[in-house]
């Protein structure tokens, strides 16, 4: 591949470092490695100090990094141009999940190609947003009804074909990652306040029709509480966990909830209650911060893009990462209902932090390839 | 490619851009909002609620312990060990723990064949009903084997632990159960009686005897252990301990030997009961109640079986005959009844009353035991030869009245006060008891069998002992009791006229023994020692136990056997009253086992 110099750039300074070669946004880099330490301080402590997990953990650091740079490379130019593709892609295999997919794993369906196990939905992650993106990028924004009427057909499609795997929590994720587009985009303010204002409205209506046993079902999501010693149980013990942190924490490895077991998958969804829990109110504003100044590097990155493809791509993806937090965080601490969805960059886990490295990569790219692109 | 730009005007490009960084701007402020409910709500959480989650997660990682207090052990007068505390491998439950309650259950099925499958309903019934974080004992010992074998599979079993308890066990077996008693499981009523923080992790109460009269002093009080667990309910540290406070040890005036040989007397006699007091002190010396049964089987709960083989057993081993057999006292109260009525200066102890072998009262005639009758007969005679016409004279002269209040201060018709719980009073007859109890008028034909311990007199062979503990020690109100180190008010002394008179009957119960005419003489040949005593035999008139088989009936009907007495004649050491049920008369029966055991008593005390 071609590497362009940017001739005159007021982000870029003249001299060009190892950065510049690498196609790398230094500050936002900066806060991903910040993250991604303070993650494996976490995953070693959650774990009761195993080695072995943090080992591993590094390993697929080491990896996902490897991708971010990889992904860097690619021109978005390469990447407007492999998007139906991808997309349609990405479809026939959830559509392929559906019909052989494998069970196995209770809600998380994944799909057995050979000696690797794929997870359709964690593709379409990436591959929904620019798609939708791809199909604005040919219009002056705000695009016209029919275009956003198109899109809002791609989202429905892909969220649809997820929410009969069963995986309604993916599913809303992932549509709101396209839904960002269209907001970016520019739908107008009347219909983001009529489709919310409609959505409450029907709600009771829905609510009217549902069956008890259904009605139950709904309840026991949004109030775990109600149920101390089943699905209630792990959120309490979470709470446990962040509110006996109290201010300035129990200091590291001082979590008795995540050691003494009675916090679960403390490395993975509920890894934010060990930081609660070991690091206190202050650690949650410290994480909270790093999480604001990536998002507010990607957004930077977004204003700074030249066409709408890329802009709309970089600002519903920070957008996306935003909301794994959000609802990551509104979970572990009892705002939100429980949905199996780990805390980005900070969990242990690999599948889910490799889409999020290529995401940034992708970002980096734009960033970094702009100039490029409009010549 | 992106041919659009191309024909984008500049205008478009610009209100394009302005667009796009306000929606930018939006989203931003979006984040910050929403971050800032994230912090609202941590800041909720740990600021606001801190003390709470604090306070819970202590509790989650901390587990108390109870450590249950080791029961005071018991002795006999001569420091030799009744009760003990052996340790035995025993497995613990915690409910919250338990993964799958059906599972556990089969486990133990398999891995404790010994522990039937009636306790084991019962106890995962119990297991159920208890509070998910409490922690019950099973109520089984695990051999070695089985021990080793739970060591093995215990992984699979979490919420069950191997522990080590302390066992009560008793040594004697059922010899003495009757004054020592036993523990037993905890039951409902008593649970609604106790301080229940005194037993948390105690499951066993005394019952009877001794270990309940001394509940308190046996048991001690708990310690508390604190400890870290994990979700599983593992221990993985010690924190914080308090230890017990340990029950206190006891001793009893009981000599276990003499008590093993007093029981062992009844070899041909299946009920009855002995009790020895030393007349000094009221220290009982031995406490016997047969039939007799094995308090260890109560420790861990009896099963149905042997429980209901106990309880329908006809010869009634529950009954505490000590104190709550309540036997008509026959001739034995003979001596009590003349020395009331020689200090009251009712009758001359020479005065003779001649006995026909009968005496006649209002047209009906009142037969002496010896059909051909005694003669000229003065009080000493009376007693020693058991002249019943002599009483029956008498008693009109005294009235019941005065019978009852001679012998009242001897204890007959008031509890002893000995330290056994759940004591009888027996009777004793006067005209103002009758009035009360059956709103009668008192018959003076009730007096005459009165003065010879029948008709309404009945009296515990505890009563009996003391009274005749009383006699021997010139008066003095002894007060019986088990418990060596008992606080004891001093006694107090039967107001003497004449110690003559007292020196008279206890010279005739002597002769009882020693006396050429003796009721008891061929018992009293060959000791080493002079003694006193007085035979009775007591007429069993209706038959109280209706459920008695039909062969033992005639055995049944046998009359009661007593005999009381005391030794050495100079100095007293020991007296007894021995009552053998059905065992005919009281010469033959219970007079030579009243002399063996003071003998057997006398010849190894100095």
């Amino acid at each position: 591949m071609k590497i362009t110099i940017p001739q005159s750039d007021n982000v870029y300074r003249k001299n060009k470092g190892l950065l510049d070669i690498l196609h790398i946004d230094g500050w936002l880099l900066l806060g991903i490695l910040m993250l991604l330490a303070g993650s494996t301080l976490l995953v070693y402590s959650a774990s009761g100090g195993d080695i072995n997990v943090t080992y591993r953990h590094l390993i697929r650091i080491g990896f996902a990094l490897t991708l971010l740079l990889v992904f860097a490379q690619i021109p978005p130019n390469i990447l407007y141009l492999f998007t139906p593709w991808l997309f349609i892609l990405g479809i026939l295999m959830l559509i392929a999940v559906i019909l052989f997919g494998d069970i196995g794993k209770g809600a998380q369906r994944w799909l057995n190609l050979g000696p690797i196990r794929f997870q359709p939905s964690e593709l379409m992650k990436l591959v929904l947003p620019m798609m939708v993106a791809w199909l604005f990028a040919h219009s002056t924004l705000p695009p016209s009804y029919r275009r956003l009427l198109v899109g809002a057909g791609l989202i429905a499609l892909t969220a649809g074909l997820i929410v009969v795997q069963p995986d309604l929590g993916t599913s809303l994720l992932i549509a709101m990652s396209g839904l960002f587009v269209l907001f970016f985009a520019g739908l107008p303010w009347k219909i983001i306040f009529g489709a919310i204002a409609t959505t409450l409205v029907s709600l009771p209506i829905v609510w009217h029709f549902m069956h008890a046993y259904q009605k139950q079902r709904v309840l026991t999501f949004l109030n775990p509480e109600s149920d101390p010693l089943g699905s209630g149980y792990h959120i309490i013990q979470s709470k446990i966990a962040i509110g006996s942190g109290g201010i300035e924490g129990k200091g590291f490895m001082g979590s008795t909830q995540a050691h003494l077991d009675f916090l679960p998958e403390s490395t993975t969804d509920f890894i934010f209650s060990v930081l609660s829990e070991e690091f206190g109110l202050i650690g949650v504003i410290i994480l909270l911060s790093m999480y604001v100044f990536v998002i507010a590097r990607g957004l930077y990155i977004a204003s700074q893009a030249q066409d709408n493809f890329t802009r709309l791509i970089a600002s519903s993806l920070m957008m996306t990462l935003f909301v794994y937090v959000f609802v990551n965080i509104g979970m572990v601490s009892g705002l939100l209902p429980v949905v199996g969805l780990p805390l980005p960059l900070m969990s242990y886990g690999g599948s889910a932090l490799v889409t999020l490295m290529i995401s940034f990569g992708i970002l980096m790219s734009i960033h970094t390839h702009k100039k490029m692109l409009s010549n | 490619m992106h041919e659009h730009l191309e024909f984008n005007s500049d205008a478009e490009a610009f209100s394009e851009k302005r667009l796009f960084r306000n929606r930018l701007i939006f989203a931003m402020f979006f984040v910050l909002a929403l971050f800032s409910v994230l912090i609202g709500r941590m800041a909720y959480l740990q600021w606001f609620d801190f003390e709470r989650y604090h306070l819970m997660a202590e509790d989650n990682r901390i587990s108390v312990e109870t450590i249950p207090p080791t029961r005071g052990k018991i002795y006999d007068r001569n420091h030799i060990l009744l009760a003990d505390n052996q340790p035995v491998f025993t497995l613990k439950f915690t409910r919250e723990k338990i993964e799958d309650m059906d599972l556990v259950q089969k486990k133990i099925a398999e891995l404790l064949p010994d522990f039937t499958e009636e306790r084991r309903d019962k106890f995962f019934e119990k297991l159920k009903k208890t509070s998910r974080s409490k922690t019950i004992l099973l109520p089984y010992s695990l051999t070695e084997k089985e021990a080793a074998q739970f060591a093995v599979q215990s992984y699979d079993l979490p919420g069950v632990v191997l522990t080590a308890r302390l066992k009560r066990t008793y040594p004697f077996g059922a010899t003495g159960v009757h004054a020592i008693g036993y523990v037993g499981r905890i039951n409902m009523k008593e649970l609604t009686n106790l301080n229940e923080s005194d037993y948390r992790g105690t499951d066993v109460i005394g019952k009877l005897g001794i270990e309940r009269y001394y509940e308190d002093k046996l048991h001690g009080k708990p310690g508390i252990q604190q400890v870290e667990t994990n979700a599983r309910g593992r221990v993985l540290r010690k924190l914080e301990t308090t230890p017990s406070i340990p029950g206190e040890d006891i001793q009893l005036t009981l000599d276990i030997k003499l008590q093993q040989y007093a029981e062992s007397l009844f070899k041909n006699h299946k009920r009855g009961s002995i009790v020895a007091i030393d007349p000094k002190n009221g220290e009982v010396l031995a406490y016997v109640s047969v039939p007799t049964f094995d308090p260890n089987l109560f420790v861990d709960g009896i099963d149905q079986a042997s429980y209901r083989a106990l309880l329908k057993n006809p010869n009634k081993p529950f009954i505490n005959r000590g104190i709550n057999g309540k036997y008509p006292p026959g001739s034995t109260i003979k001596p009590f009844v003349a020395l009331g009525a020689i200090e009251r200066n009712i009758i001359s102890p020479n005065k003779k009353i001649y006995d026909p072998g009968y005496f006649e009262y209002m047209g009906h005639r009142y037969r002496d035991w010896k059909r051909t009758g005694h003669g000229l007969m003065d009080m000493e005679d009376a007693i020693t030869q058991s002249c019943d016409t002599y009483f029956y004279e008498l008693s009109l002269d005294m009235g019941i009245d005065t019978i009852h209040d001679s012998m009242a201060p001897f204890g007959f018709g008031s509890l002893t006060g000995i330290d056994i719980p759940g004591e009888s009073k027996g009777i004793l007859p006067s005209q103002k008891w009758k009035r009360e109890t059956k709103d009668l008028p008192w018959y003076r034909g009730e007096t005459i069998i009165s003065s010879i311990g029948q008709g309404y007199n009945l009296a515990t062979p505890v009563q009996l002992a003391k009274a005749t503990a009383i006699l021997a020690n010139g008066g003095k109100i002894i007060q019986p009791h088990l418990l060596r180190s008992a606080e004891l008010e001093p006694p107090k002394q039967i107001e003497i006229k004449d110690i003559k008179n007292w020196e008279r009957v206890i010279k005739a119960m002597r002769n009882v023994m020693h006396g050429a005419r003796g009721t008891a003489r061929r018992h009293g040949v060959g000791l080493p020692f002079k003694m006193a005593g007085k035979t009775g035999t007591a007429q069993v008139f209706s038959l109280n136990e209706s459920d008695y088989e039909a062969e033992n009936i005639d055995k049944s009907l046998h009359d009661h056997s007593l005999f009381i007495g005391f030794a050495p004649l100079n100095d007293p050491k020991i007296a007894v009253a021995v009552i053998v049920e059905n065992g005919g008369s009281g010469s033959r029966t219970a007079a030579p086992m009243g002399v063996d055991v003071i003998k057997k008593y006398l010849e190894h005390t100095p």
